[in-house]
């Protein structure tokens, strides 16, 4: 029966380009195969395939986010999209650009680099990530204080959904509302409704001058009071983040409690006057700013990416980002973990690592449900990133989601995937 | 499904002896929006207070099998809230409570009949602003922004409606309330607000936003350059984008439009120009200094006319009266006219430009400008007089020339007013039918009944296009706003 399909999946990829899934577990689940497709059309035939034989697929971008969601139901096909990495169309002066969803980031930033623009997602580990990829798990990182996230970026998207139809939603041109923002429905799906192959997606110009300042504190209260007085500013920072003292050590920076991590992108003249402001809410709120060197977002970055242990997403307000750090190292200490927390402290939007030994039976009322708890009353959410499989098991990794919205997303996922091929199991409640 | 007469004394005692519009003139105040062309009076309007009255509304219209016509204060450019089956509007204009403002975390909560202005008045003094700002803002309100997506000319740098909505409260046609999204942004699940928002109507009932307030820019500039043809208007727009800046506004007027602005509000803007830019840069003082020398060296470069930089609030207030004003002073200058909201890639700008001064020679029709250039939303207006014969005929003849000379550009068939009755048969000429399949899908899981403004957005709706009451063309109300 196995050689049957995978004669049928040779046909499609061609023989070098079908693996055995042994090596492409998710969660411990392995695939019966890996296939990497090299066309949109050969995408469309490896679902219309999967749908036709009910198999469950995964797609797979760079592959850095497959311990994201929960572990699958069943798993048969990894539809892995990396030999879809061409630039489709690039006219800088439209300051967009449409590229296959294999593409990593890391390339699409040599090509836009030669004509000063950016596409400004920057999860933790970025360059090897690919477009699609991004998309589909809503990653983001440091920039999107200024400049958003996925759903910002994203204005046109070819798909292909469960049954094999290869489907476009959206436009080329940076304003449209002719109909449905489909866009929208496909960032941070998961490949839930669809595996995205194709996005056009908006550019900035780079800033002339970008540069960074730590703003270092004895302790969460002033780096409270100076992000407070910071939002509540004309100046213009393009990242905020937010800096506890485990992650300065990582990074091997000077010993605070905690720090604000600042950059200010612009003309040299305001870069250099906002930089001597922010110099001063450091000092008014008993702190202090240092410059800092410019490889420090990669290595901040890589700090997360690289991580071990079990790592959250953690969404609350900004007015909370202080209250959470507090809590996130307090539920460290008295469990004998360490934790590294970063984030956007400006739109309430932190990671963070927690490292060491703690019974998986322990986390759920020890770790997650503090921290639930605590964001439950803004609408807030912890979500699980990444973790052993074994701890996996025992906790839920998204957390829960208001029923009448969960009723909308079940609706719409059976519509669009009713036997369940794309990524069963793995996004919220089991979808 | 007509309405049953039984139903009325169950919605009197929902919304109260003033809640409910009954007779025939009351009802016909209701019969069109901004495009009057389209006209569908509902059978009934519903003016409830509350999201729990509109809950039981739209319970009410499930279970009798009526349409479900949500309306803000029918500013609309697309015949979206009209009733061409009949059924029950829901007005949402007495639901204008600012519900939160929470300064800290740089949001607020409104009901959805809010006006948007009042929104930014509202804030202004502690030093903040809603960003998005259609030229309907003094009176249109912020759930009708977020049905419709609305733009506006602040788009180009700030974005549209959908990126400053964070969270929205909305009924389905399914009678659900649903809330969705808030201030926390980055739930886990789809990104329901971000469907909802531009949906028209058609997936649920808006009762609630949740935006994102913006901090007052450190500096702003306002200047107007003049051009003796729209190609070096056009090509500077283009060599602003292209060089990296992003103003906050980059609008073009061109010099019918430039007439009738001086005619109909004095603003001053200089005479004799075939094309004035409107350009707005904001930001640190530094930033905006540098780069206002740097939008004025390439549009020296374009043989500018002039060159006017607005050195007073009150100056800036008028160049951007002119603007906003610009398309309902035209109205008083022509009979009828049809409008036109499709965008090109900025880098097309000067072809489509030259296009579209092609098919007015070539259909003998006086075709205005004013338009969002920076985003390349185009808004051309083709002004006709429909008691000549052939006039009309020729006007809707260019009309479809015009769009498909955007669409074979790459560009999109509406930028920002939506799709509503008047564009929905174009949507095959964007889409294949996979795609439209895909939308139609999508509606069908929030509004199983399909009572939710049957007939709009898309084509393949039953109905659409059938069945709707087409009045006579008449003028576009001299008031509207694009």
């Amino acid at each position: 029966m196995a050689s049957a399909l995978g004669e049928r999946l040779r046909a499609i990829v061609g023989a070098e380009h079908l693996a055995s899934g042994a090596a492409a577990a998710v969660d411990g689940v392995a695939p019966r195969f890996v296939a990497r497709p090299a066309s949109v059309a050969e995408v469309s035939r490896l679902l219309g395939l999967a749908h036709a034989e009910g198999l469950a697929v995964a797609p797979r971008g760079a592959g850095t986010a497959q311990g994201l969601g929960n572990p699958p139901t069943r798993l048969d096909l990894v539809i892995e999209l990396g030999r879809l990495n061409r630039v489709l169309e690039y006219e800088p002066a439209d300051v967009t650009v449409s590229v296959e969803a294999g593409m990593t980031l890391d390339d699409l930033e040599r090509v836009l680099g030669k004509h000063r623009q950016i596409l400004p997602l920057d999860p933790p580990g970025w360059r090897a990530r690919t477009v699609g990829g991004v998309l589909a798990t809503n990653a983001s990182g440091p920039w999107r204080f200024r400049y958003g996230t996925g759903r910002d970026a994203l204005l046109g998207v070819r798909f292909v959904q469960a049954d094999g139809s290869v489907t476009w939603g959206g436009s080329r041109v940076v304003k449209s509302v002719t109909g449905y923002d489909i866009p929208k429905l496909l960032t941070g799906a998961l490949g839930t409704l669809g595996v995205i192959v194709e996005t056009t997606l908006r550019l900035h110009p780079a800033p002339e001058c970008e540069r960074s300042w730590l703003l270092g504190f004895a302790s969460l209260d002033p780096a409270r009071g100076c992000l407070a007085a910071l939002l509540d500013s004309a100046l213009q920072p393009s990242r905020v983040e937010i800096v506890n003292a485990g992650t300065l050590a990582a990074l091997g920076e000077p010993a605070t409690a905690a720090a604000l991590a600042v950059s200010i992108g612009s003309v040299d003249a305001a870069v250099a006057a906002e930089g001597a402001e922010l110099d001063r809410l450091a000092r008014a709120a008993g702190g202090g700013a240092r410059q800092l060197a410019d490889d420090f977002w990669e290595r901040y970055g890589s700090l997360f990416a690289g991580a071990r242990g079990v790592r959250l997403r953690l969404a609350g307000l900004a007015t909370s980002v202080t209250d959470l750090v507090a809590l996130l190292e307090a539920l460290a200490q008295r469990h004998g973990l360490g934790v590294r927390v970063g984030g956007c402290a400006g739109l309430g939007a932190l990671t963070a690592v927690l490292e060491g030994e703690c019974a998986p039976d322990a986390w759920e009322p020890a770790i997650l449900g503090p921290l639930r708890d605590r964001l439950e009353g803004e609408g807030g959410s912890v979500a699980v990133e990444q973790c052993p499989a074994a701890l996996k098991e025992r906790i839920d990794v998204w957390g829960p989601v208001d029923p009448p919205a969960l009723a909308l997303m079940r609706r719409i996922k059976t519509e669009f995937d009713p036997t369940g091929v794309l990524n069963p199991g793995r996004f919220v409640s089991r979808l | 499904m007509p309405l049953s007469p039984a139903v009325i004394p169950e919605l009197r005692r929902l919304l109260g002896p003033d809640g409910l519009v009954v007779t025939p003139e009351g009802r016909m105040t209701y019969e069109c929006d901004m495009h009057t062309f389209y006209k569908g009076t509902p059978e009934l309007v519903a003016l409830p207070r509350t999201t729990a009255q509109v809950v039981e509304l739209v319970r009410l219209c499930r279970r009798e099998h009526v349409a479900v016509i949500p309306r803000g204060s029918g500013t609309g450019l697309i015949g979206g809230a009209t009733a061409p089956e009949g059924g029950i509007m829901i007005s949402t204009t007495r639901m204008n409570e600012i519900l939160e403002i929470d300064l800290a975390n740089r949001a607020a909560t409104v009901q959805a009949g809010l006006i948007n202005v009042w929104l930014s008045n509202a804030v202004r003094d502690r030093g903040y602003f809603f960003a998005p700002d259609p030229s309907s803002q003094m009176v249109s309100s912020i759930g009708g922004n977020a049905s419709t997506n609305a733009g506006g000319p602040h788009c180009l740098k700030y974005g549209v409606t959908v990126n400053h909505v964070l969270g929205l409260e909305v009924v389905t046609g399914a009678g659900e309330l649903a809330r969705l999204g808030g201030k926390v942004t980055d739930r886990p699940g789809y990104d329901l607000t971000g469907v909802t928002v531009g949906s028209e109507g058609t997936l649920g009932v808006v009762t609630a936003v949740t935006v994102r307030l913006l901090h007052t820019p450190e500096g702003v500039r306002t200047a107007l350059a003049a051009f003796a043809s729209i190609e070096d208007a056009s090509e500077a727009v283009s060599a602003i984008i292209a060089a990296g800046i992003v103003p906050a506004a980059l609008e073009m007027l061109d010099a019918a439009i430039i007439r009738a602005i001086n005619e109909g509000i004095h603003a001053g803007y200089p005479t004799g120009a075939a094309a004035v830019l409107l350009i707005e840069l904001d930001g640190p003082q530094a930033e905006v200094a540098a780069q206002a020398e740097r939008v004025a060296a390439i549009c020296r470069d374009h043989r500018p006319l002039a060159i006017r930089v607005a050195t007073t609030e009150a100056e800036r207030a008028l160049l951007w009266k002119g603007r906003k004003e610009a398309a309902g002073v035209l109205g008083r200058m022509t009979a009828n006219w049809l409008l036109q909201d499709a965008v090109v890639p900025r880098s097309k700008l000067p072809a489509i430009m030259r296009e579209v001064g092609a098919i007015a020679a070539r259909h003998q029709l006086l075709i205005a400008n004013v338009f969002h250039a920076g985003d390349g939303n185009l808004h051309p207006l083709i002004c006709y007089d429909e008691r000549r014969p052939g006039e009309r005929e020729r006007a809707i003849q260019a009309n479809e020339e015009l769009l498909a000379a955007c669409l074979a550009l790459g560009g999109s068939v509406t930028g920002e007013h939506g799709v509503g009755v008047d564009k929905a048969k174009n949507l095959p000429k964007q889409y294949a039918p996979a795609d439209l399949n895909f939308m139609a899908r999508l509606r069908r899981a929030w509004d199983p009944d399909n009572i939710m403004n049957p007939g709009k957005l898309l084509p393949s709706h039953p109905a659409c296009g059938e069945g709707l009451r087409v009045g006579a063309p008449a003028r576009i109300p001299s008031g509207a706003w694009v």
